[in-house]
């Protein structure tokens, strides 16, 4: 095994931090729901797959790209709000088994449907007009593509940070992370404010999943591979945490791509170790209160 | 009518049944003690009153209004306000963010700078994160975030339970200028004389029942009747 | 009655449902052709089913939700298949799936060891985790050896016999009967695990995880037993596919098989034991006769994932919890229970004046044993104690506890000399629980230490305490709320009998010796014989109460601590209560924690009293009521005001 060159090593830095990036989107989503609402949903990954056929639907009746997005955003959003409202609303007192197998299977109805209206062949989603070629940064040749999703991704993040740091709405999620019943007795409906969580937390995975879309094959089972990747995201984070989503996320993207330097077969099992030890050592993650499950 | 009417409730801590047929009222503009030994009756009623824990039967009218079964916000919107007994100060906000949060939906929220007149040390601390008060500063923390949202009542779990006595004189002189301002609370302590030198009427509940109700100056009276239920 | 037969677990004949599941496998090969069911099918389902065998016992029995399962399902099916197709085993099929059960098994061990350290959702996420790990590991890393993307073909057909008289296995119904053979064979096995004395600590783990705890059982490692033994019936599941179809396919470790396992095993009905048959042979059978029905063929996996949803909202006991419900008569309705008499007669003692200082020795029935006679004779077994130099029963030193800048406890020494009933009193946030806690094993000290007969307890956890022979019964009831008061009894005893573990997994319960016994003296001291086969549920607050007491009792504490026995009690069930430990003093060293002070002094013989964390004062009840600073304690310093 010889050493990596650097042009290489930057390469796989530089992609280490396009799939890290994505996945601090989907995982910031994800422990933002499971820290506010104490639900595991395992519909996440369905949500990301609806944000792309959403968006793939915006795009063969739009032409635009830009208005695919939003239309991703939208679709992921409206499943998301319909599953809580009907549904996931009427389990916050069930057992926390109940809760994460009820969010199993509505994952597994919505993909079903999915098939069932779309059929299984990949829909194609083309790179944008203002996506396409390539970029050169420095020694780096790269998909403009790429490069622009991280900027967007980068943005998104951003976003999400300010709504949740510098927004009065962000200032009762993160008490209500921290302690919903007394966020209630202050006079606050906590419920709305669980609605609201959900509801962002799918609009994120649906926004990541049409960015990714001219990427990835847009099929019915896409965002599954994403699920197991932000629970380990989150193992690494910590629970409820939104920074420890991104350096989770990050961190997760980077141990993949510069593994696979060295044995591309290894790459995800070596974040899979990695995750392990943590478990063993730091149980609660990086970010993460200690205790909290 | 009074403005806080508890007929016959039955509260359960776990499937311990704590209160037994509590009835006690409560009118506007005055401070009500409730004493006992037991811990568990007393904070069950006041959590009960908040609708944290959901009495089994019985009547809880606030203001007229039938309160019983309904959920902690809109309780607090009504007027009603529990300072919880571990304060449940949010660690992760500064001193002023947990103010501004206690404020967002009080119809007549009090300013900030009105709550550190009466409370200059949390205006040192304003910046301060709720994980490094000390415990006096999370509990006046906590009695001001009942406060800045102009709650009609307030009430008090065991306010001054782990505070060194200085601390206390402070809490109580707030308390008493509250009271002399004709706030509305119910306090539960262990701390008989602090609860005694600011309540108006007192309460004492043995093993969930109501044993006694008369003024702070008829219970000094009668010393035995403190020794049997309060003391030893 | 068939039903009911099978589907009452409490003991009696293991060996009817056992009986019956061989008559109805033995008859498929018959009936089933004439439903237009093939032998694949039926060998599909029966695979799927005992997969499902072992993971009922991991999660409808002891509660952890693993969806992760496929790992094992995986590791057992390509190392059997691996063995039987790339070495020289090709002959011995049985040979190559035990070696790859035991592989699975081995797997288990490993990534229990890292999931088993966290519960509920987290576990169940993380088990997830390490099974797409193994995912991986299957596709990329490993493929030399699994075939990669394209699995394993070539298994062999098993050859069933020996040396000169074999049968030659062909698919087909006889495939059929060699797998129905292992499924038979693990229901068994599985039947009488649940029955088994090991079986029933797992139903109480699931029920009251950390009242199992205090009881005396190592609750890790039944955890770690009951996930390996759920990876080995994965491990032999898989390798059975493997044979099947003469080819391990790569998704056997893929996410989906983990997730149609646990959709099977809910839709049949978690806790059964066949509820995973059941799942399975719905899914098998929308999966291959909705091709029949051209209009919804491709929709089979979207209504099983309706009719899911919908059960687990409404239904959550799955289908053949359901059918159990029909056929299961709730208790019989409550009978007049004894406790009012005793009340009575207690209450009459009172009012006529009748000392209660030194119970009358001649009513204490004989086989409540005292501290000299040596344990397990029969009656109510007493564990023998330690030597201890000072001759207490426990004492702590120095004890302290703190939470970053709170003290909860600080520096307190105190010492119970044996056969004394000790009151320990104070206000509120004296710091009783904490220390009460710290007595018990469940709060490490921050500094100090605690000593049981001598012996330093300190930091050794409920578990080993309780094997130590101290007991604590909790200010709130922690009952194993599903299952009877017997059963509940059971569990401390077996605790007592077995020690903190024993994977004595075939063993009936009727063969532990001692164990009724126990259960019946100790229904007797707390007078709940009338009430012994109903359910938790069905009991009045006092029969809990007293229940409490009984499940700290039936460990065969030497000394028993309790929190509050009298808490929520109405004044009747509170004499009622007072008697009973009176009467349960014998022998025993009792510790009380109590805010009722007429309770309170009438049973205790010595009283400490705490106060913001420190030991205040100590003495006879007379002289704590004239302790000046005792009153100041609870009247909160008057001068101070």
């Amino acid at each position: 095994m010889s050493m990596p060159s650097l042009p290489l090593f930057l390469s796989q830095l530089f992609n280490g931090l396009a799939t890290g990036l994505l996945l601090s989107l989907i995982s910031a989503g994800l422990t933002i729901i499971y820290g506010t609402l104490g639900v595991l949903n395992l519909a996440h990954g369905a949500l990301f797959m609806v944000g792309a056929y959403a968006g793939f639907l915006a795009l063969q009746w739009t032409g635009s790209f830009v208005l695919a997005i939003i239309g991703g955003m939208i679709g992921a959003l409206v499943v998301g709000l319909l599953m809580e409202r009907v549904i996931v609303r009427y389990y916050y007192q069930r057992p926390p088994e109940d809760q994460i197998l009820v969010t199993f299977g509505i994952g597994i109805v919505i993909t079903e449907l999915v098939r069932l209206v779309f059929g299984g062949i990949a829909k194609p989603v083309p790179v944008p007009s203002w996506g396409q070629g390539i970029t050169k940064l420095g020694s780096l040749i790269y998909p403009t593509y790429r490069i622009e999703m991280m900027a967007i991704i980068a943005v998104a993040l951003l976003g999400l940070y300010v709504l949740l740091y510098r927004t009065r709405i962000g200032m009762i999620v993160r008490a209500g992370i921290e302690d919903s019943l007394m966020v209630n007795m202050l006079g606050i409906n906590v419920y709305r404010v669980f609605l609201l969580v959900f509801g962002v937390g799918a609009m994120t995975a649906g926004f990541a999943g049409i960015l990714n879309a001219p990427i990835l094959a847009v099929t019915p089972d896409m965002g599954e591979s994403f699920l197991v990747m932000s629970f380990v995201v989150i193992v690494i984070g910590g629970v409820g945490s939104f920074p420890g989503a991104i350096v989770g996320g990050i961190i997760a993207g980077e141990i993949i791509s510069l593994t696979s330097m060295f044995s591309s077969a290894y790459s995800h099992v070596m974040l899979f170790a990695i995750m392990a030890v943590l478990l063993a050592v730091r149980p609660q993650g990086l970010f993460g209160i200690e205790g909290r499950e | 009518m009074s403005l806080l009417e508890i007929e016959n409730i039955n509260s359960y801590y776990g499937d311990s049944h704590v209160l037994f047929d509590l009835s006690m009222h409560v009118d506007e503009h005055e401070v009500v003690a409730l004493l006992g030994r037991n811990g568990a009756g007393k904070s069950t009623t006041l959590k009960s009153l908040m609708g944290a824990v959901k009495p089994q039967d019985g009547v809880i009218r606030f203001d007229g209004k039938d309160i019983r079964g309904l959920p902690p916000y809109e309780i607090a919107q009504l007027g009603m306000q529990l300072v919880p007994e571990e304060r449940r100060i949010f660690g992760s906000l500064n001193v002023e963010e947990n103010l501004q949060l206690a404020a967002l939906r009080a119809p007549n929220a009090w300013t900030l700078d009105k709550i550190y007149d009466y409370f200059p040390r949390l205006k040192e601390r304003r910046r301060s994160r709720g994980t490094d008060l000390s415990g006096g500063e999370q509990q006046m923390l906590a009695i001001a975030r009942a406060l800045i949202r102009d709650a009609r009542m307030i009430l008090l779990d065991e306010p001054f339970e782990g505070l060194a006595p200085i601390i206390v004189q402070d809490l109580l002189g707030v308390a008493r200028q509250l009271a002399e301002e004709g706030r509305t609370f119910i306090i539960v302590e262990q701390n008989v004389a602090a609860a005694l030198s600011v309540a108006q009427r007192v309460y004492i509940i043995n093993n969930g029942h109501v044993v006694y109700e008369g003024t702070p100056a008829d219970l000094h009276a009668k010393p035995e009747i403190m020794h049997e239920y309060l003391g030893v | 009655m068939i039903l009911r037969t099978l589907a009452r677990y409490s003991g009696g004949r293991p060996w009817v449902a056992e009986l019956i599941t061989l008559v109805v496998l033995l008859l498929c090969p018959v009936v089933l052709p004439l439903f237009g069911v093939t032998a694949d099918i039926a060998s599909r389902i029966l695979i799927w089913g005992l997969f499902g065998l072992g993971f009922d016992i991991l999660f409808g029995y002891t509660g952890l939700l693993s969806f992760g399962q496929a790992a094992f399902f995986g590791t057992g099916g390509f190392v059997s298949a691996f063995l039987l197709t790339q070495t020289g085993l090709q002959n011995d099929v049985f040979l190559g799936l035990v070696i790859g059960t035991v592989a699975a098994m081995a797997a288990g061990v490993v990534v229990g060891f890292f999931t088993l350290r966290r519960s509920g959702i987290y576990f169940a996420m993380i088990t997830l985790a390490f099974a797409e790990m193994f995912h991986f590991l299957e596709l990329s890393p490993l493929s030399q050896w699994t075939g990669g993307e394209n699995g394993l073909t070539g298994v062999p057909m098993p050859i069933v016999g020996l040396e000169s008289w074999h049968i030659q296995i062909s698919s087909g119904w006889s495939l059929y009967g060699y797998i129905a053979a292992f499924f038979f064979v693990g229901y068994v096995v599985a039947h009488r695990i649940v029955l088994s004395p090991f079986g029933q600590v797992l139903t109480a783990l699931r029920d009251n995880t950390p009242r199992a705890l205090a009881t005396g059982h190592s609750v890790r490692k039944y955890k770690l037993a009951a996930f390996v033994i759920a990876a080995g019936y994965g491990g032999l599941a898989g390798g059975l596919l493997g044979v099947l179809q003469s080819y391990m396919p790569p998704d056997a470790v893929a996410f989906h098989t983990s997730g149609q396992l646990v959709m099977q095993s809910i839709i049949g009905g978690a806790g059964t034991l066949f509820g995973p048959l059941v799942g399975a042979a719905l899914w098998l059978g929308l999966q291959n006769y909705l091709q029949d029905v051209p209009a919804i063929a491709s929709a089979w996996m979207l209504i099983l994932g309706v009719v899911f949803v919908v059960l687990i909202t409404l239904f959550r006991q799955g289908i053949l919890g359901a059918v159990k419900q029909l056929f299961t008569k709730s208790a019989s309705p409550s009978e007049p229970h004894e406790s009012e008499l005793t009340v009575e007669l207690t209450r009459r003692q009172h009012i006529a004046g009748v000392p209660d200082e030194h119970p009358n020795q001649d009513e204490i029935p004989d086989h409540y044993l005292r501290a000299d006679t040596p344990a397990k004779t029969r009656g109510l077994i007493i564990v023998p104690k330690g030597e201890s130099a000072d001759g207490a029963a426990l004492a702590c030193r120095n004890l302290t506890k703190h939470y970053g800048g709170i003290y909860a406890n600080e520096g307190i020494d105190m010492s119970i000399p044996e056969g004394q009933l000790r009151g320990i009193i104070g206000p509120n946030g004296a710091g009783k629980s904490t220390f009460f806690k710290m007595l018990a094993g469940e709060v490490v000290p921050t500094e100090g230490h605690v000593f049981l007969h001598g012996a330093d307890i300190t930091g050794l956890g409920v578990t080993a305490v309780s094997q130590l022979g101290m007991s604590k019964s909790y200010q709130i009831n922690e009952l194993f709320s599903k299952l009877t008061v017997a059963q509940n009894l059971a569990i401390p005893v077996l605790a007592r009998l077995r020690g903190e573990f024993r994977p004595d997994m075939l063993r009936s319960l009727d063969k532990v010796a001692g164990l009724h016994g126990q259960i019946e003296a100790t229904l007797e001291l707390v007078n709940l014989e009338q009430r012994a086969d109903v359910p938790v549920t069905e009991l009045a607050y006092g029969e809990k109460r007293r229940l409490e007491i009984g499940l700290a009792l039936a460990n065969a504490p030497n000394v028993l601590l309790l929190d509050e026995p009298l808490a929520g009690m109405s004044p009747r069930e509170r004499a009622d209560t007072v008697q009973l430990l009176k009467q349960i003093r014998a022998g025993r060293t009792l510790v009380v924690v109590e805010h009722d002070m007429d309770a309170m002094f009438e049973l205790a013989e010595y009283i400490s009293v705490l106060q913001e964390g420190r030991l205040l004062a100590e003495g006879t009840p007379e002289e704590i009521k004239n302790d000046q600073r005792v009153q100041d304690a609870y009247l909160g310093g008057m001068e101070e005001v």
